[in-house]
């Protein structure tokens, strides 16, 4: 959920939606190479073409064209592997998909497309290890929360320079709806809160205009998912806090428009009126279940004490997903349940005992607080399907289960009590949570209006004391994280951003933690990963 | 099988001071004399939680496993109780094979429900009878009364259990570290399997289970001390570098409130179709149904109870035995409880114990392979979904056993060892 925080800026120059002058600078290929979802036989392939320099994002102008790929065993590209052909045109925005098979796998490929005899930048990317392999090792890159107005994106670069990663997971918040505002490090395009398709296919060529951005997709394959900023703050199935029904037209039409750009933009194997959520295995090892918490959700209750919290008629997946991911985790022939998971399912119960100040902040943060504030658009505002999961992992004794989460802006290490009454006697946990902070949008401090690590930490404190089950919790930084996977532990290590505002920002390590294999507990562990 | 009339007896002095009595098939006593390349050891601590290794309380432990193959993904299979399990540890293959689905069943040919621990009820053939057939000597040191009868006389060596405790039915860690020392220092066989039933024991009976679990942690130390003991005397007797031990449990163990229990017999009773028609084989963490009713009438009644238990609070799920690889002994209808709860059959206050397995909450199982041969590998840990049944299809690999007729349904975990140890 989070709110960005600010006022919208005013909608002046609204009606200028000029083409952006990257696409016409870079050649046919200015948005850039990326690839996703690694299969053990294949990948998909995104680019986007500007055949020529009227067909600028969300224009709707430009020919239909063909675009070649091919996908090499080397950098040269003298053993090509697979060759194709896809025809693109305004009607799916000149981006273009290509799902390639019959690749070998966990085998590193490089690609590239050509239009009109011009090829483009070529992309590196790997596939997934074979089903039933053994894999010693996985590492992924975790990401979310990057909203362009509020800084550069120095953590997609510090991930790109890294040579060791199999897969970037973006948790989602990849894009942001808002409109251009006054104090944005970078402002947005177009100006305005995106709302027709127009406005979410030219936002996503923004963002694909960052050379950081662009830089990671050319390097690692990407699993990615959608939160509520790539439709509108705090989304539900039918409308979103920041939807208004009517002046902005229908909820209905806009997030067909959001998921349509979402579809064309990203390298992710969705088409509208698919579905989203989907799983990726890679070997014995671990597997990859990629939730949707947007598109089937009841509509988040009004406040904290609202009894439909526990209302078992509420949903914040669904019931088709959820009997989907329930059944896969039992079921799961890998040992590592890692499950991307676009909003925190950790209980966390916040402190009453915080001063004014720091609730208006976290409020700011998290929405209205009312007592001991919880936040509802989190699985903490759907506690039914929550306690499936959970009910699921513990009756039938689920080992190994790790929710990756994005979405609150901050870095979380939690287990996941079997029985809440009973953990502080027992730390009897049925999983754990890994929660990477955002690579830019806002966070508590800057909320506040303090410098890091100073006003925060009575904030964490306190929740630690409130939720011993939260056994990390940093609400101040931005960055990245690194995820090894290996049969002994999964660890996160959390990477953060010495200013968020400078696109050289350097990057140091903050923090790592484990779950040892069979524990279903997080530790803290030594240095960082090389 | 050897008869009553060929065995004889040995009686070896343990350490402690006490005599062990081992019986033996007449002949077979003893391996040969001589360095010998390969021992293993299957030690089993009955229902061991993996989360309960911890290097302060069960140091002993904590150190094989860091020091071997450890597969943190092993799991116990259906029905999660200690003579099945120990029986596909041995036979290499499921339920509806060997004929033993739980320790407790309906009997059809006798009409009464009874424990599974008579030599006949295994049907298949084991580890220990087909590895002393070709000449190796196999030893059994099982701590529980009814393992000890359903082995039987399978083992070259035999330990009967002693002294045995009241209401457990089981010797203490103590008096069988005693019994496996006195095993292998008397007949060194090539072969043991070992059950250690104190942390078991303890834990069904522990009234803090929920919370402290403090008789329970007791017994995690005080077995764990006997492993140790038995380490101790394998490395000061120069055994430990041919020495191969695979330690597993069984099953593994959850404890429930007085008041999270299912009871299904009262509920069966009161519906007019199924009332005086169905035996109840109450496992614990499961219920064996089985209908007794005319045969024409059992599709229709199997469904029945099968939406009756769905319909209680607790259950968490319903299985024809087939689907679990069991065989008709399992009845017709094998019913789980979700975590944190049990089944009392017949009456609520049937089954007063709060540590209770045979759920699946109760699957998962610490598993690794250790020992001082030195093809055993230090430090490994695999994320394969190591099973009991697998025990023998390993060990029978390391002695190149060939596979018993008709396969064995397990898997050789061969990722411990960087070569064979042979």
């Amino acid at each position: 959920m989070f709110r960005a925080g600010g006022a919208l800026a005013a909608v002046a120059g609204a009606g200028m939606f000029g083409p952006t002058a990257a696409a016409q600078e870079a050649g046919p290929f200015a948005h850039g190479v990326a690839s996703g979802d690694p299969l053990p036989g294949g990948v998909l392939l995104w680019t986007r073409v500007t055949p020529v320099p009227e067909a600028v994002p969300g224009s709707g102008l430009g020919p239909d064209v063909t675009v070649t790929w091919e996908v090499a065993r080397d950098e040269a590209f003298t053993s090509v592997a697979a060759r194709g052909a896809v025809t693109t045109g305004p009607a799916r925005d000149h981006t273009v998909k290509a799902d390639v098979a019959g690749l070998e796998p966990a085998t590193w490929y490089w690609y590239r497309f050509a239009v009109a005899g011009v090829a483009s930048p070529a992309g590196r990317t790997r596939t997934a290890p074979a089903a039933g392999a053994v894999v010693e090792r996985l590492r992924f890159g975790v990401v979310s929360c990057s909203n362009l107005q509020a800084g550069h994106f120095a953590a997609y670069r510090h991930l790109a320079q890294r040579d060791d990663l199999d897969l970037v997971v973006h948790l989602g918040d990849y894009l942001y709806e808002y409109g251009a505002e006054d104090d944005a490090v970078r402002p947005h395009d177009p100006p305005v809160e995106m709302t027709t398709l127009e406005h979410y296919r030219r936002r996503h060529a923004q963002y694909k205009s960052d050379p950081d951005l662009r830089a990671l997709h050319a390097r690692v394959p990407f699993a990615v998912t959608w939160d509520d900023h790539e439709s509108a703050n705090d989304a539900w199935s039918g409308g979103a806090e920041n939807h208004t029904e009517g002046t902005e037209g229908t909820w209905t039409a806009r997030r067909a428009a959001a998921q349509q750009a979402y579809a064309e933009w990203m390298p992710v194997r969705y088409e509208p009126g698919g579905r989203l959520y989907r799983r990726l295995a890679f070997g014995t090892l671990a597997e990859l279940s990629m939730l949707d918490l947007r598109t089937y959700r009841s509509r988040q209750a009004a406040h904290p004490f609202d009894p439909a919290i526990g209302d078992p008629e509420r949903t914040i997946a669904g019931a088709e997903q959820l009997s989907w991911l329930t059944s896969g985790l039992v079921t799961a022939s890998a040992q590592w349940k890692l499950v991307g998971n676009p909003v925190m399912i950790a209980p966390v119960r916040f402190p009453s005992t915080l001063a004014p100040r720091e609730l208006d902040a976290l409020s700011r943060l998290l929405g209205p607080l009312l007592g001991p504030p919880y936040n509802v658009d989190q699985w903490d505002g759907y506690t039914a399907d929550r306690a499936r999961v959970l009910g699921v992992l513990r009756d039938h004794g689920v080992r190994d289960t790790v929710f990756l989460t994005g979405d609150i802006h901050s870095a979380w290490a939690a287990e996941l009590p079997a029985d809440p009454l009973t953990y502080p006697l027992t730390r009897e946990s049925v999983g754990a949570e890994l929660v990477c902070t955002s690579v830019t949008s806002d966070n508590l401090d800057e909320i506040l209006g303090v410098p890091p690590r100073t006003g925060s930490l009575a904030v964490e404190s306190a929740i630690r004391l409130n939720n011993p089950h939260v056994r990390y919790l940093d609400f101040d930084s931005h960055g990245y994280s690194v995820l090894e996977v290996t049969p002994a532990a999964v660890r996160m290590d959390w990477f953060v951003l010495a200013d968020r505002t400078d696109p050289a920002s350097p990057a140091a390590h903050s923090v790592s933690f484990a779950v040892p294999a069979g524990t279903q507990r997080v530790a803290r562990t030594g240095e960082a990963l090389r | 099988m050897t008869g009553l009339s060929r065995r004889r007896f040995l009686r070896v002095a343990a350490g402690t001071g006490a005599t062990v009595v081992l019986s033996a098939a007449a002949g077979t006593a003893r391996a040969e004399p001589g360095p010998r390349a390969l021992r293993v050891y299957v030690l089993v601590v009955d229902g061991l939680r993996a989360d309960e290794i911890d290097p302060v309380l069960t140091p002993n432990l904590h150190e094989l496993r860091a020091n071997g193959t450890n597969f943190p993904a092993a799991r116990s299979l259906a029905v999660a109780e200690t003579i099945p399990n120990h029986v596909m540890m041995m036979t290499g293959m499921r339920s509806d094979r060997t004929g033993v689905p739980a320790n407790s069943v309906y009997d059809q040919a006798h009409r009464r429900v009874r424990t599974l621990d008579q030599p006949a009820d295994l049907r298949a053939p084991t580890l220990l009878d087909r590895l002393a057939a070709t000449g190796r000597v196999t030893g059994s040191v099982l701590s529980k009364e009814y393992l000890y009868g359903i082995f039987g006389e399978r083992a070259s060596v035999r330990w009967e259990p002693f002294p045995i405790l009241p209401v457990t039915g089981h010797a203490p860690d103590l008096a069988t570290v005693d019994a496996l020392l006195a095993m292998v220092g008397e007949s060194d066989p090539d072969l043991v399997f070992a059950n250690f039933g104190d942390v078991d024991r303890v834990g069904h009976a522990d009234l803090t289970g929920t919370t402290l679990r403090a008789a329970r942690t007791a017994a995690l130390w005080s077995a764990d001390l006997q492993v140790g003991r038995f380490v101790t005397e394998l490395k000061g007797s120069g055994r430990w570098l041919s020495s191969v031990l695979v330690v597993l449990a069984d099953h593994s163990m959850d404890w429930s409130l007085p008041h999270r229990v299912v009871s299904l017999r009262s509920r069966v009773d009161n519906d007019p179709a199924l009332a005086g028609k169905v035996e109840i084989a109450q496992n614990g963490g499961a219920d064996l149904l089985a209908f007794t009713g005319p045969e024409a009438e059992r599709p229709a009644a199997v469904a029945r109870l099968r939406a009756l238990a769905l319909g209680t609070e607790g259950v968490l799920s319903a299985h024809a035995p087939p689907e679990l690889r069991l065989g008709p002994e399992a009845g017709d209808l094998v019913v789980f409880c979700r975590a944190g709860w049990r089944f009392t059959d017949p009456t609520v206050w049937s089954n007063p114990i709060p540590g209770n397995h045979g759920h699946p909450a109760t699957e998962p199982i610490p598993f690794f392979v250790a020992g001082g041969h030195p093809s055993v590998r230090a430090g490994v840990t695999s994320a394969a979904q190591a099973r009991t049944v697998d025990v023998a299809p390993t060990v029978g690999a390391l002695f190149g056993l060939p596979a018993p007729e008709g396969g064995y349904d397990g898997t050789a975990r061969l990722e411990p060892f960087a070569s064979r140890p042979q």
